[in-house]
């Protein structure tokens, strides 16, 4: 699956992926002489370093380029947000930057290519599954459903009305044929949120969060074992599948 | 980015592989922040000097670049890791003394002037209202933005030289008019001296982060309006501020609505005990931003008919042309201590040679712990004078 973000420094990379699901700063966080981090296990030359945004010292683009002189730079970065010091290093280090991808979906050992002019990366060996997330309310409260155990994928979690969207399908009316085969409800459509990557072992999600109010009782099919009208922000007391509360967030029903 | 037919034929190659790398960065910077174009710029201003802040690696990215630019605008140095001349006495080590002699050499290659100061605005690098310009060094740029209505935004060491290349920079944040507003006014009613001001950056700098504050109840002069903008741009990240009736853009924006603080004597005291780690010191370091000429003659002044009477060292830095121009008010300043140039105490190897210092500079006393592993110990020139005297 190929991911959009925005092409910061250019060139094109191909291997395998190290990833670190924080800020990083390359003065004092990677051995000069060797290529590991410090702050964490790994080793990112030759590999394309994932993290979430550059910090501390405006150095670290020397140390940058100092790791590339040496042959230890990583082939390519790829940041959620893009800041001075590492785009200042990549670029005069001719290594290709790629910003804007939630480092989330993101795993150490994944295949990646990316390409720093049109500022995408693709994950080859990971399929890409278009799903929605509905969420009914009702007053302040909103319905929430328990997987059954029948379920392939997180089986007895709570989440939304869910499932795949068909080929020739929108996502308002994926979600509004699933309520209806999973809970038998018909509801009003009130809005769509944007999109958003969810990563699994060997594919992703993307999932469309999509909102409706109706005031009917579901009746449940296989797929459900039981339901639930609570408040929104009384989520996390759910045991749910995962990044609901990002759904809930895209759809303004809670705060972030 | 839309770039001109001229920046389109740098981008291209057509002017050399150095500036084509140097625009390359250049737009990428830019498109961080979103930038829609370039700027030309009418000076730069170039951090990274101190070879004890760029390491080796400094050395070998200036020694690539080198090799294949030269800077399109005038463009001056920062601070360095010691006097180029008197380094031995400040005990700066062979090894150290020829890596920095040799990185201010690569930066002469490209036609960068090699006088290193934090104060280019004083002599050498005097930008006009409304020019677009390069800068690193946060006092620097702040002055430059606050005081002559020039505009940069807070560059970085390879992005200013990047833009010096290429005599370009990307157009956003503070180029931008929309960007200069004031964001949050302060209510000053402080005692009218140098050190009230450097607390009173410190304050303010600590409190609204990279916001850009329009003062009220204040007149800094020159030597006032640098040490409190160091003190915003160490506490805080502040590039610009107003004065009322004062900047010569004050006026141009409004301050409607915006919140405000008032800060009086009292919050300075508690700015400077947030500072102070030490009471007894090993060196007294003046000069954070570079002295100017009227601070040399002020000191030189008072001490004049003033006996040393401690043998604490006492460091005064200032720019090469401020040292050259007075020399007898620099040998009286010389029977107290030392009148350095080129450098100061931040960038200079000093954890090597002493472990608590003093200074009136809130900036140096934000630095010194952290780049330089001192205790500090923050009070004005004359009180930290009395402890010689």
């Amino acid at each position: 699956m190929i991911i959009q973000g925005r092409a910061i420094s250019s060139g094109r990379a191909e291997g395998e992926l190290v990833v670190l699901n924080e800020d990083f700063s390359f003065l004092g966080g990677v051995d000069v002489s060797t290529g590991d981090l410090r702050v964490a296990e790994g080793n990112i030359s030759g590999k394309i370093f994932a993290f979430r945004r550059g910090k501390g010292s405006t150095v670290g683009s020397y140390t940058i380029f100092d790791l590339k002189s040496k042959g230890l730079a990583p082939i390519g970065v790829v940041n959620q947000t893009a800041e001075t010091i590492v785009t200042t290093g990549a670029v005069i280090s001719d290594i290709p930057l790629v910003d804007g991808i939630d480092i989330d979906v993101l795993r150490t050992g994944d295949v990646l290519s990316m390409d720093g002019d049109a500022g995408t990366i693709e994950l080859p060996r990971l399929g890409l599954r278009e799903v929605v997330t509905g969420i009914v309310t009702r007053g302040d409260e909103a319905l929430f459903l328990r997987r059954s155990d029948k379920e392939h994928h997180f089986p007895r979690k709570w989440g939304g009305v869910s499932g795949r969207i068909e080929e020739g399908e929108s996502p308002e009316e994926a979600a509004k044929r699933e309520l209806m085969e999973e809970t038998s409800m018909e509801a009003e459509l009130v809005r769509k949120g944007e999109p958003f990557l969810v990563r699994g072992d060997d594919l992703m999600w993307r999932v469309h969060p999509v909102l409706f109010s109706g005031d009917a009782e579901p009746t449940l099919n296989w797929e459900h074992c039981d339901h639930r009208w609570i408040k929104p922000s009384d989520i996390t007391t759910l045991d749910t599948v995962p990044r609901m509360d990002e759904v809930l967030m895209r759809l303004g029903l809670i705060r972030p | 980015m839309n770039l001109s037919a001229a920046e389109q034929r740098i981008l291209d190659g057509e002017e050399g592989e150095g500036a084509r790398k140097a625009l390359e960065l250049v737009i990428a910077l830019g498109k961080i922040y979103g930038a829609e174009d370039l700027v030309p710029i009418t000076s730069a201003h170039l951090s990274g000097v101190s070879y004890k802040t760029i390491g080796d690696g400094g050395i070998t990215y200036l020694e690539h670049v080198s090799k294949e630019s030269r800077v399109r605008v005038p463009s001056t140095l920062n601070p360095s890791g010691m006097d180029s001349v008197r380094w031995r006495e400040m005990g700066v080590s062979e090894e150290f003394a020829a890596k920095q002699l040799h990185i201010i050499g690569l930066y002469g290659s490209m036609g960068v002037e090699t006088s290193c100061s934090c104060t280019p605005y004083l002599a050498g690098n005097i930008p006009n209202k409304g020019d677009h310009v390069a800068w690193a060094e946060s006092s620097a740029l702040s002055m430059v933005n606050s005081m002559v209505g020039a505009r940069t935004n807070r560059e970085g060491g390879p992005g200013a030289l990047a833009a010096a290349i290429v005599g370009r920079t990307a157009n956003y944040g503070l180029h931008l008019t929309v960007n200069r507003a004031p964001t949050v006014v302060i209510e000053a009613e402080i005692d009218d001296d140098l050190f009230s001001h450097s607390l009173l950056g410190q304050a303010v700098g600590s409190r609204i982060g990279n916001g850009i504050p329009y003062f009220r109840g204040i007149q800094p002069d020159w030597e006032e309006a640098k040490i409190m903008a160091a003190a915003m741009a160490a506490s805080g990240a502040v590039a610009m501020f107003h004065v009322e009736d004062h900047t010569p853009e004050a006026s141009e924006h409004s301050i409607e609505g915006l919140e405000v603080i008032r800060l009086t004597n009292d919050d300075l005291r508690d700015a400077q005990e947030s500072l102070s780690t030490v009471d007894d010191v090993e060196l007294i370091a003046f000069g954070c931003p570079h002295l100017s000429r009227r601070e040399v003659k002020e000191m030189a002044t008072y001490l004049k008919d003033k006996e040393k009477r401690t043998d604490v060292p006492i460091w005064f830095c200032t720019s090469r042309e401020v040292r050259d121009s007075l020399p007898a008010e620099v040998a009286i300043l010389e029977r107290f201590g030392t009148v350095l140039a080129d450098t100061c105490m931040v960038v200079t190897p000093v954890e090597g040679m002493y472990s608590r210092t003093a200074s009136d500079s809130a900036k140096a006393c934000n630095y010194l712990p952290t780049l330089c592993s001192q205790k500090v110990h923050c009070d004005s020139f004359q009180r930290l004078m009395e402890v010689v005297l």
